[in-house]
């Protein structure tokens, strides 16, 4: 039982296909998720209760369901809602960007607080209104202060794409199971696989915590 | 008097680094029994560094310090150390008291387990501390619902719960509101008529000239001037000292 | 190669998608319900036991003095941290037991054991980071406070750090509990039939998915939320004044 490595030269074309899709999956989610999150993280500090109130029972209720689920369920509620289908991948970046972004939001409501009061009371004693402070205070200082903890949960954004696979889009972990199904060579696919992961991942959390030790 | 004098804590030549910075450079010293010591210097001078020495919580490379005929440097990393702990207390700037036991329970926890006192006696014995130290009341309170000057009066109560014939305080008073400053130093003028030896690192010279016997000006790890109180305050031998006490002179 | 269904299409007509809740309740369908929910809260509860254990030789490993300790502590929470959960339940599952024989690999409950284990050794590393920086946020100023009254080192760790430093780590071992019953829905992608696999097949069977799945999503929330609440209570009670809590 030697290793054949030639699995993956030879099915290079279906696990690179895969690999964009993850790619294009993981962007899109990433640039949706993280000003939805914003919002989020904003409407969770607001005292207008008809803001505070639905932000947050939407964020405590998807942070309590898995992510198949999410996925699962939007894949399925969208036909219901528009009366088309909508295919899988649109449906899995809506999927990721209302799942994710509820995660963005509660770490960028934590970097909302640690702006302190005194750094907003002097902003607001200039004459600057509420959408200035926030534009040029808050937002600023306080989206800073988390960026490690945003790196952190945009590395687990990008192994979160894995599970479009529940849906049947061809990501790359699903066309390493459709390369597996023909080549039957689990060990060498999908400990290629494992290892694309672990480097890029490996990669982001390394900068990540450099980011970490530079901001202290 | 004179006669009496037994030397108690003996620092023979300590040096330590942190890394590459010289932190005490080879540093002499002796503490007689029932003495009064108080450090003084400039911060990032030594004198937190040479009492953890002293205790041995922190290590040092060069020389020793013999407490009460005991090498630190052999009991380290021995079972001894800790009972040559339990032989000095130690009164934190920062009170450093533990935040999930009750005020009471911080003052009996290490009678129960290095001493393996029983409850009922611990519980005596903890509010008797706490009565000595005037609060009482507050035995059942956590850390987090005392004052400042409470809390101090706790970590005092602590350092003396295991009879230890030395107490070292690490600027006792320096995270204190004004207020509070002189009930803590009150208290620690009470403990230095009992007869403990004390090392008290402080910036109170108030305090210094009106409890301590001796005075220890350092300055870059090292003893600039060690002198008994009025000699220290009068005509200190040197220049650095002189300074010192012109400066801090004004503010008395 | 094990099969896989294709998804199954939702059912329309003329009007439009027709809801049929009542799918729901029906025989068998509720009993499959009840089963996966069960099964779920077993999964996780198994896995669970492995990943605190673990998580916690790996955690304390994590803080000894040897380096070469640490460094094979770390090695195993990145390892774990930086694979998708979804790549490592296909390795320990396709991989792993045909390379410990075939009596292995054909035995019936395999999905079940590479589950729990899979689950379980990831959710470990995780585990090992809350309990090493719970540890690791005990002021230095405690351990020196400690030390100073005589207490030992064991002693130290018994009665100072441990209890303080478990304080701490409530909240993240909270969520991370939580997080365990919601990652163990992966369970199904290798044949395990919990609450979410329960609530697929329904789908598969009836043309009905997007009821059975809101089936399982109210399954996912009453065990999060009893989580919380219970937790919650839990803190309260271990709650140490003056210390900064969940915020």
């Amino acid at each position: 039982m030697g290793l054949d490595l030639s699995v993956i030269a030879r099915n290079s074309n279906v696990l690179w296909g895969g690999f964009l899709t993850t790619l294009k999956l993981f962007g899109i989610a990433f640039a949706g998720g993280l000003p939805l999150g914003i919002l989020l993280g904003l409407g969770r500090l607001s005292s207008k209760k008809w803001i505070y109130y639905p932000v947050s029972a939407y964020i405590n209720f998807i942070r309590n369901v898995p992510l198949l689920m999410v996925v699962f369920w939007i894949y399925f509620a969208l036909p219901i809602v528009t009366g088309h289908n909508i295919g899988r991948l649109p449906s899995a970046v809506i999927a990721f960007i209302v799942f994710e972004a509820t995660y963005f939001g509660e770490i960028i409501r934590a970097g909302f607080q640690s702006v302190k009061k005194g750094e907003m009371q002097a902003a607001y004693s200039t004459g600057l209104t509420y959408t200035q402070v926030t534009r040029y205070i808050l937002i600023p200082i306080g989206l800073r202060r988390v960026i490690p903890s945003l790196m952190t949960q945009t590395i687990v954004i990008f192994q979160d794409t894995s599970l479009a696979y529940v849906i049947g889009l061809r990501e790359f972990v699903r066309a390493s199971t459709v390369v597996n199904a023909r080549e039957v060579r689990s060990l060498e696919i999908f400990g290629f696989v494992a290892l694309v992961y672990l480097v890029i991942c490996l990669a982001g959390s390394t900068i990540s915590n450099r980011l970490e030790e530079e901001g202290e | 008097m004179a006669n009496e004098k037994e030397t108690l804590i003996k620092i023979d030549e300590v040096g330590k680094w942190y890394e590459d910075v010289q932190a005490l450079d080879g540093i002499s010293m002796e503490i007689d029994r029932k003495d009064v010591v108080v450090i003084c210097g400039p911060s990032g001078c030594g004198k937190s560094t040479l009492l953890r020495c002293i205790n041995g919580l922190e290590e040092f490379e060069e020389g020793d310090v013999i407490v009460d005929g005991v090498s630190v440097r052999e009991v380290r990393g021995t079972k001894n150390i800790y009972k040559l702990r339990s032989k000095i207390g130690m009164v934190f700037q920062h009170f450093e008291l533990y935040p999930h036991l009750t005020a009471l329970e911080n003052v009996t926890l290490a009678p129960k387990k290095v001493f393996n006192m029983s409850k009922k006696e611990a519980r005596q014995k903890g509010m008797e501390l706490l009565e000595r130290v005037g609060i009482p009341e507050q035995a059942d309170q956590k850390p987090g619902e005392l004052s400042g000057g409470q809390q101090q009066r706790v970590g005092i109560a602590r350092a003396i719960a295991m009879d230890p014939q030395t107490i070292m305080f690490d600027e006792p008073t320096s995270a204190l509101d004004p207020e509070m400053i002189r009930d803590v130093l009150e208290v620690m003028a009470d403990l230095a008529k009992e007869g403990l030896t004390m090392i008290v690192v402080t910036h109170e010279m108030g305090f210094a000239k009106e409890v301590a016997d001796e005075i220890a000006f350092m300055e870059n790890g090292n003893i600039v001037e060690h002198n008994d109180v009025e000699t220290f305050f009068k005509n200190p031998e040197s220049e650095r000292a002189k300074e010192f006490v012109d400066r801090v002179l004004v503010h008395i | 190669m094990k099969s896989r269904g294709q998804l199954p299409a939702l059912h329309f007509d003329k009007m439009g998608y027709q809801f049929d809740w009542g799918v729901i309740i029906r025989e068998p369908y509720w009993r499959w319900l009840l089963n996966g929910f069960i099964k779920t809260l077993i999964l996780g509860s198994i896995s669970w036991g492995i990943a605190l254990f673990l998580g916690i030789i790996v955690g304390t490993i994590r803080t000894l003095p040897a380096k070469t300790a640490r460094a094979i502590g770390k090695a195993y929470v990145e390892f774990f941290r930086n694979i998708p959960l979804l790549v490592q339940l296909f390795f320990w599952y396709y991989v792993i037991p045909p390379m410990i024989g075939q009596w292995f690999n054909r035995m019936e409950s395999l999905p079940w054991i590479m589950a729990i284990f899979g689950l379980g050794v990831y959710t470990a590393s995780r585990v090992a980071e809350h309990f090493r920086s719970g540890l690791n946020s005990v002021p230095k100023g405690q351990r020196q406070a400690g030390l100073s009254t005589g207490l030992s080192n064991w002693q130290l760790y018994r009665y100072i750090i441990i209890p303080y430093g478990f304080r701490l780590m409530i909240p993240p071992i909270t969520t991370e509990f939580l997080t365990i019953f919601k990652n163990s829905a992966l369970a199904m992608t290798i044949g395990v039939l919990e609450l979410s696999g329960q609530s697929y097949k329904i789908g598969t069977w009836t043309f009905h998915s997007f009821e059975s799945i809101t089936a399982a999503v109210i399954g996912y929330l009453l065990i999060g939320l009893s989580i919380i609440g219970f937790m919650g209570w839990v803190e309260e009670k271990l709650k140490i004044p003056g210390l900064v809590g969940r915020g």
